[in-house]
C-alpha cells in the first residue's frame, strides 16, 4: 500500500490500481525495448514502476537470463499481461476498499482527514466522486 | 461499485472511447504495432485492458539488390493485457474490410 497521500491518489484515480492489485502473481511484462520479464509481482507503485522477484528475463535477441529481483521504470513498461483466473474488476474494488480503508481510518478519532466530508449525510464515495469528476478517473462497464 | 458515475451525453473525445467499452475495437501503437481486442477498461492517460487481443506487429524489409521493400506481419494472441497508454496512437472501431 502506498504511503503516501499523492501516490494513494494518483493509482485510486487510474489503471495503475488493478497492477497494484497483481501483488504476489506471476505475470510476463513487456518492455519498450522489445524485452520480456516474466516473474513474481513484488510491489507497483502509482508511476508503473514495478517490482519483480524469480525473475526470467528475455533480452530482445532471444536470450534468457535469471535475475532475483528486477526493478521495471513504469515509462519501460509497454504491456503487463493479466493472468488469466483474475477477476479484474474485484481486484480493482478490493484495492479501492483497500485505499478507503487508510483514508478512513485516519479520520477516526479526528485524526488527520484526507478528505473533509461535507456532510455526515454524504457517503465518503460521493464526496470523492464529486471531486473525481474534475480529475479524469476511472471508467469501466457499468453493470 | 466504484466507477465514476457517468454521463450519458458526449462531452470531450475520451467520451468516445467510453462509447466503446466492452466492444472490439482497433488500437494502433508506436513502434508498427496494432491491437485489436475488447475493451474492458479505460483511464484518462489511455492505459486500457483489453481481452481476446491481437497484437500485430508490421516489419519492412528492404530487399539488398532490388531495394523492393517487404512488409511482414507478426501476430499473437494473449487472452487478457494491460497497455499503457504512452504507447497509444489512436482508437477506433474495428477496421472493416470492403
Amino acid at each position: 500500500m502506498a504511503d503516501s497521500l499523492r501516490e494513494r491518489t494518483i493509482a485510486e484515480n487510474s489503471m495503475v490500481i488493478l497492477l497494484q492489485g497483481l501483488q504476489g502473481q506471476v505475470t510476463t511484462v513487456d518492455l519498450k525495448n522489445e524485452s520480456t520479464a516474466r516473474g513474481r509481482v513484488v510491489n507497483v507503485d502509482a508511476f508503473m514502476n514495478i517490482r519483480l522477484k524469480d525473475v526470467l528475463y528475455r533480452d530482445r535477441k532471444g536470450q534468457l537470463t535469471q535475475l532475483q529481483e528486477l526493478f521495471i521504470t513504469g515509462r519501460n513498461v509497454r504491456y503487463v499481461h493479466i493472468p488469466d483466473h483474475i477477476d479484474i474488476m474485484k481486484t480493482i474494488e478490493s484495492q479501492l476498499a483497500k485505499i478507503h480503508r487508510v483514508r478512513n481510518f485516519a479520520s477516526q478519532g479526528g485524526g488527520r482527514k484526507e478528505y473533509t466530508k461535507k456532510s455526515k449525510k454524504h457517503s465518503g464515495a460521493t464526496s470523492e466522486t464529486k471531486r473525481n469528476e474534475k480529475i479524469k478517473g476511472l471508467r469501466t462497464k457499468e453493470t | 461499485m466504484y466507477m465514476q458515475p457517468t454521463t450519458n451525453t458526449v462531452e470531450e473525445p475520451l467520451d468516445l472511447i467510453r462509447l466503446s467499452l466492452d466492444e472490439r475495437i482497433y488500437v494502433k501503437m508506436r513502434n508498427d504495432r496494432e491491437l485489436r481486442g475488447r475493451l474492458h477498461a479505460y483511464d484518462q492517460h489511455l492505459n486500457m485492458i483489453l481481452g481476446d487481443v491481437e497484437e500485430t506487429v508490421t516489419t519492412v524489409e528492404i530487399d539488398e539488390e532490388t531495394y523492393e521493400e517487404l512488409y511482414k506481419s507478426t501476430k499473437r494472441n494473449i487472452p487478457m493485457l494491460f497497455v499503457r497508454g504512452d504507447g497509444v496512437v489512436l482508437v477506433a472501431p474495428p477496421l472493416r474490410v470492403g
